[in-house]
């Protein structure tokens, strides 16, 4: 049995991976995906959790979390379209019409 | 009691007449613009103040206590504070109403044919003259200050409508309106700096006696439970009201130029209303004024002054209305001069308890009362004669005028009688209470050890009534007698009934009102002091021991020598050009005529005051508004917005800083919670 404290430095991992993205990359289609990592390093420790502890709640979670994440992926993408329609490019750093 | 009860009615009906003239006054009356509603309305008045005084004189009251009160609570505050409303009747009151409404009754009548060119405006000005009288009635019958207050404040406000009533649209042109706009303005604002002294002595009153009835604030018991410095201090206040209102030294200037209004309200003013409001609160307010001598030696000094100085502008005046208002305010000044001799007396006697000295005191008081009746009569006349001749010129310079006798045979020989009334010419009314005045006057220098200045006083007022004749005199001369000029041809001659028939009326009262002294006017206004207790008339006619008095005293005659040698003086120089003007005031260049054409250069001084004054506070106000007020609104605004500006530039747009403040905060909090586990001793 592999400890529990493996899989929780593989989600901590992937979550960092996942917040240097975010920070970092300019193309929006990166910034989604590195957002998805962090999503799945969290879908990670509820599975992990839910087998240490034994309780299924933690894998409905992630199933929910699975549903959200794609609603949100489609959602995000059809904004990224309309603005590369607008903009012409897929660049955070251009799409900051949003400020003061 | 069948018409004393209905005492309110008096100021009431012209009130009414106020409203209904001022609202429907074209519709019903298009010609006249409700003028004879407004007659109608005063005549009652006139009516029922005659039936009331005759039923007061008549009544055991009169006899009894010298008043009739009736008043109700108005309203109440806590502290023990009433404050009522109602009449009180004494003899006063009655002279005040008799003569305010009788004279204004007539100048109404005058009216209609002296405005009878001014249109639809005849409305407003007949509305506002009922007004007007609604003010002084109700001054005279009220019971209270407070009551007195408003209705003298109502007389303020009528009469800055009235001297402006050409304000909007002069005869005469732009000039002129200007003129009259700014003129109602000084009357307002000069009377008004009048009005914030009494009342400030109205507060020290209520304050000391927890009323303002005049049953309680006369009362001798309850003066002697108040601290006798704050009486000392409310009767200088008040007279100070007296002073703004009848226009007494230093605030007489705005008396000069309230003749830009109508000759009619002029009349108005300067005989039966306004500035004899100013008399009659002196005059009512003797029980306090009286605690102390030095209040009214300083009355009869104001008074004594302002009769000389406002005299000697009169000297050399061309404007024809001006010179009856430097006259009036002269007069007023003899009032003062008498009544403050009689109180001074009064309270003199009082302090000595020497019963002779109050007696004397009384006929001070009736000589100033006198005085005030006289000077309404033939001050009326005057002024609408004056109006007749401006009326007929249509000028008001007396250079352009002469010769008018021929052609005005009315107005003239009114104006005559008027004019040796009010110089004090034997047997007219004028001169039985100016010598009673002056024989007052000397009398009081008897007594005290301020009596010298009664002596200067009095010589004072033997000279003014020497300027009087004179100046009175050269008005007349110049208007009716001499060359004529060319304003004078051209004059429309006699005006018109309407107008002749007041004047003939005040004549007869011009000449013969002085005869009342001798048929008990002095025992009806006489002041009897009955164990402390101020109480009106009551006391034994002198009746013909005043003729007796009069002729056995020398300085009657002198006085009498003094006014006709001031005429004699007047008709050389005017009528028949014998003496030359030109030689005492050094053909207009000597300083003294300088002087008395600038006024004293009191215009001036009221200028400067209020713009160096006025300005100065003006501008420090304007200075801590537009910088210390308006600077820290701004400056908070312009802080808030400064600040928002900066902290604006934190929101980039750019998605990844955003992300990395999220997480940057998220590591902090966990850092600080970790910390906190760690600290408090947790893990």
């Amino acid at each position: 049995m592999i400890p529990v404290e493996y899989f929780l430095a593989l989600a901590a991992i992937l979550f960092a991976i996942g917040a240097y993205g975010v920070m970092t990359k300019v193309n929006t289609i990166l910034v989604l995906m590195s957002i998805e990592l962090m999503l799945n390093a969290a879908n990670i420790n509820f599975v992990v959790f839910s087998g240490f502890l034994g309780d299924a709640m933690g894998q409905v979670f992630v199933l929910m979390v699975i549903s959200v994440a794609a609603a949100e992926v489609a959602v995000g993408i059809a904004i990224l379209l309309n603005a590369y329609k607008i903009k012409k490019t897929t660049e955070v750093t251009a799409l900051t019409s949003m400020r003061w | 009691m069948m018409f004393i009860e209905y005492t309110w009615l008096v100021p009431l009906i012209p009130a009414i007449c106020f409203l209904i003239v001022g609202f429907f006054g074209n519709m019903f009356d298009k010609r006249h613009g409700g003028g004879f509603l407004a007659i109608a309305g005063v005549a009652v008045s006139c009516v029922l103040s005659v039936l009331i005084s005759a039923e007061f004189f008549m009544s055991s009251a009169y006899v009894d206590v010298g008043y009739v009160a009736k008043s109700f609570t108005w309203f109440a505050f806590p502290g023990g504070f009433d404050i009522n409303i109602g009449y009180y009747v004494d003899t006063l009151s009655c002279l005040m109403m008799m003569f305010a409404s009788f004279i204004s009754m007539l100048i109404l009548i005058y009216s209609l044919g002296y405005m009878s060119e001014e249109g639809k405006r005849k409305q407003r000005y007949f509305a506002e003259v009922a007004l007007f009288v609604t003010g002084m009635l109700g001054l005279a019958v009220s019971n209270n200050f407070l009551m007195m207050f408003i209705f003298w404040e109502v007389m303020g406000l009528c009469s800055y409508l009235l001297i402006g009533f050409w304000s909007f649209s002069h005869p005469e042109g732009d000039d002129a309106s200007d003129n009259a706009a700014s003129a109602a303005k000084k009357a307002f604002l000069v009377t008004r700096l009048g009005d914030v002294s009494l009342m400030a002595g109205l507060f020290i009153l209520l304050f000391a006696f927890k009323s303002l009835d005049y049953t309680v604030v006369f009362d001798a018991a309850s003066i002697a439970a108040v601290d006798h410095n704050l009486i000392v201090l409310a009767s200088l206040l008040i007279f100070g009201g007296a002073i703004g209102k009848s226009a007494q030294f230093p605030l007489l200037d705005w008396l000069p130029d309230a003749m830009a209004g109508p000759t009619t309200v002029s009349a108005l003013i300067h005989a039966a209303t306004m500035v004899k409001a100013g008399v009659y609160l002196v005059a009512r307010c003797f029980p306090i004024f009286t605690e102390a001598s030095g209040v009214m030696l300083f009355v009869a000094v104001i008074g004594g002054f302002t009769a000389f100085f406002a005299a000697t502008m009169a000297m050399n005046n061309m404007n024809i209305k001006k010179v009856l208002a430097y006259s009036t305010l002269s007069q007023l000044g003899y009032m003062f001069l008498a009544l403050g001799a009689g109180g001074y007396m009064i309270a003199i006697g009082m302090e000595s308890g020497n019963t002779a000295l109050i007696a004397a005191g009384s006929v001070g008081y009736v000589a100033g009362c006198l005085h005030m009746v006289n000077h309404a009569f033939f001050k009326a006349l005057l002024f609408l004669g004056s109006g007749s001749v401006i009326h007929s010129t249509g000028t008001e310079d007396m250079r352009e005028m002469g010769g008018l006798e021929s052609k005005m045979k009315v107005t003239s020989i009114t104006m005559l009688i008027g004019s040796l009334s009010i110089a004090g010419f034997p047997f007219f009314a004028g001169f039985w209470s100016k010598d009673l005045i002056l024989e007052q006057v000397l009398h009081a220098g008897d007594y005290g050890a301020a009596g010298w200045v009664f002596i200067v006083l009095w010589l004072l007022a033997v000279v003014t009534a020497f300027m009087t004749a004179f100046y009175m005199f050269r008005m007349w001369y110049m208007t009716f007698r001499g060359p004529m000029h060319k304003k004078s041809e051209h004059s429309h001659g006699e005006s018109p009934r309407s107008m002749t028939i007041p004047l003939m009326v005040l004549s007869v009262f011009a000449f013969g009102f002085g005869f009342v002294l001798f048929f008990g006017f002095d025992s009806l206004l006489s002041i009897q002091i009955i164990g402390g207790q101020f109480r009106m008339g009551g006391m034994e006619s002198g009746g013909a021991h005043y003729l007796v008095e009069f002729f056995t005293n020398v300085w009657t005659y002198v006085t009498i020598a003094l006014v006709l040698l001031a005429i004699y003086l007047a008709k050389n120089m005017y009528e028949l050009g014998k003496i030359d003007p030109a030689r005492f005031n050094g053909d207009g260049e000597s300083w003294l005529y300088k002087a008395l054409t600038e006024r004293w250069w009191f215009p001036q001084l009221y200028d400067q005051l209020s713009w160096k004054l006025g300005y100065g506070v003006a501008r420090g106000v304007e200075f801590i508004d537009s910088n210390i007020i308006d600077g820290s609104v701004n400056g908070l605004s312009n802080a808030v917005a400064g600040s928002g500006e900066l902290v604006s530039k934190a929101q980039t747009g750019d998605v990844n800083n955003y992300a990395s403040a999220v997480i940057g905060g998220l590591i902090v909090l966990f850092v600080a919670v970790v910390a906190l586990f760690v600290f408090m001793g947790g893990l």
